[in-house]
């Protein structure tokens, strides 16, 4: 059955210091996005700060536990528990801190007029846990999950280049990370300056 | 506060019954919020009473129930269980379903949508609101929220024939009439039929002469 506590969910602590508590992809939800985020201590970050212009979702934040403070727009709003923060404006900037180590904070989002498309970067989200531990065959496969509904992603891309670079995967890093440049030039930047790529830097067709 | 976002208290959307209906009471989140990407509501009922009617959603919907305070015991198919405040429970469409509050102000959050299809606002909320001011003597209060509804999906049959009912049980007859014909003029008959004899809240118009002329 497709039931879960929030406190039940997986934890992902993710580097900027939030923990994701993915709740689409447990429940395999596919109209809409929803996930929940808890901080790692009080003081900490619960959701990082983003804006939503590349997605361009709508979302609410619905605070379930605790308490937090939002930034929104350089303007911040303490939040409680049955108290939400509604963003319709994709360009805004958000983000919270958690003043209770036990907050949660629920968010939903989606684009108005488009049927929903699961976002590439939750693939990228789950790999974490497994490159953290150097498990790259499963790092490497939620990347590849996520590409098949994001073919031509190139942050997915070129996280994936990474995975494959660190697991010995030389060729396929090449191809992928050739193919994110093509995509977007910027990335061939940051692959020329980022240690997972040490090991094929040298190898013919690396993106300069 | 710019207009790209809203702070909000779930406290501060009211709570409307359902037109002529027991059950659980509309926290109207996506009507007041204005969101366009998801269906979004809250809903919450007395101790003992359903939270979340017995249904199964046969908009194609499926659906996310959180538990955002109290408790409720719910039963999906043929399972039954208990659901404390932090609860979600995910259901797809065409599954039965319900749920009874256990403890008071049990609020129930459901967001919803239909897979690879884009989210279409039907409508429903500003029904519920709109009948629920009508009853408490809010007349033109209800009236503006059916006409919001019917400005924001304009051309659809569905908000003119329910501003009709409106205006037949808390209104006047003459605009009841005005909507009823511009319901008809673009209903399909199929879909439109079956109300027009069934409904009560259009009690009225049938006994005065225009009910023949508009509905013949």
């Amino acid at each position: 059955m497709n039931v879960a506590h929030v406190d039940d969910l997986d934890r992902i602590e993710l580097d900027d210091g939030f923990v994701w508590r993915p709740i689409r992809r447990r429940f395999g939800i596919r109209a809409f996005g929803v996930n929940a985020y808890t901080p790692r201590e009080a003081g900490g970050q619960v959701i990082e700060e983003h804006d939503e212009s590349r997605l361009g979702h709508e979302e609410i934040y619905l605070v379930l536990r605790g308490r937090a403070r939002f930034t929104i727009d350089g303007n911040e709003h303490e939040l409680g528990p049955g108290q939400l923060v509604f963003l319709r404006d994709p360009s805004l900037k958000r983000g919270a801190v958690a003043l209770d180590a036990e907050t949660v904070v629920l968010a939903l989002g989606g684009k108005p007029g488009v049927a929903h498309e699961p976002s590439a970067w939750e693939g990228m989200f789950a790999a974490v846990p497994y490159a953290r531990e150097e498990r790259w065959d499963e790092a490497i496969r939620m990347h590849e999950e996520a590409l098949v509904e994001h073919p031509e992603h190139p942050a997915l891309l070129y996280n994936l280049a990474c995975m494959e670079a660190r697991g010995g995967r030389n060729l396929d890093a090449l191809l992928h990370l050739k193919r994110a440049a093509e995509l977007e030039p910027r990335w061939a930047e940051y692959a020329a300056k980022d240690s997972d790529f040490a090991a094929i830097r040298s190898e013919p067709g690396f993106p300069a | 506060m710019s207009k790209g976002y809203e702070v909000l208290s779930l406290d501060d959307l009211g709570a409307y019954p359902r037109p002529q209906k027991d059950g659980p009471l509309l926290m109207p989140l996506r009507l007041r919020l204005g969101v366009q990407a998801f269906g979004a509501n809250c809903w919450t009922a007395p101790v003992g009473s359903l939270v979340v009617p017995r249904h199964e959603e046969d908009s194609g919907h499926e659906e996310l129930y959180v538990i955002v305070r109290g408790r409720a015991t719910f039963t999906v198919g043929e399972q039954t269980f208990d659901a404390p405040a932090g609860t979600l429970v995910h259901v797809e469409a065409g599954v039965l379903r319900e749920a009874v509050a256990e403890e008071p102000d049990t609020v129930v959050l459901v967001a919803g949508g239909t897979p690879g299809k884009a989210f279409e606002a039907f409508g429903w909320e500003s029904v519920q609101v709109a009948f629920a001011e009508g009853v408490a003597g809010r007349v033109e209060e209800g009236r503006t929220a059916l006409n919001e509804a019917i400005a924001g999906r304009p051309g659809h049959w569905s908000n003119a024939y329910n501003l009709a009912c409106y205006e037949s049980r808390f209104g006047d007859l003459d605009a009841a009439f005005a909507q009823l014909r511009e319901a008809l003029a673009t209903a399909p008959p199929e879909e439109i039929g079956g109300y027009l004899e069934g409904d009560d809240d259009l009690a009225r118009m049938r006994d005065d002469p225009r009910w023949a002329e508009v509905t013949g």
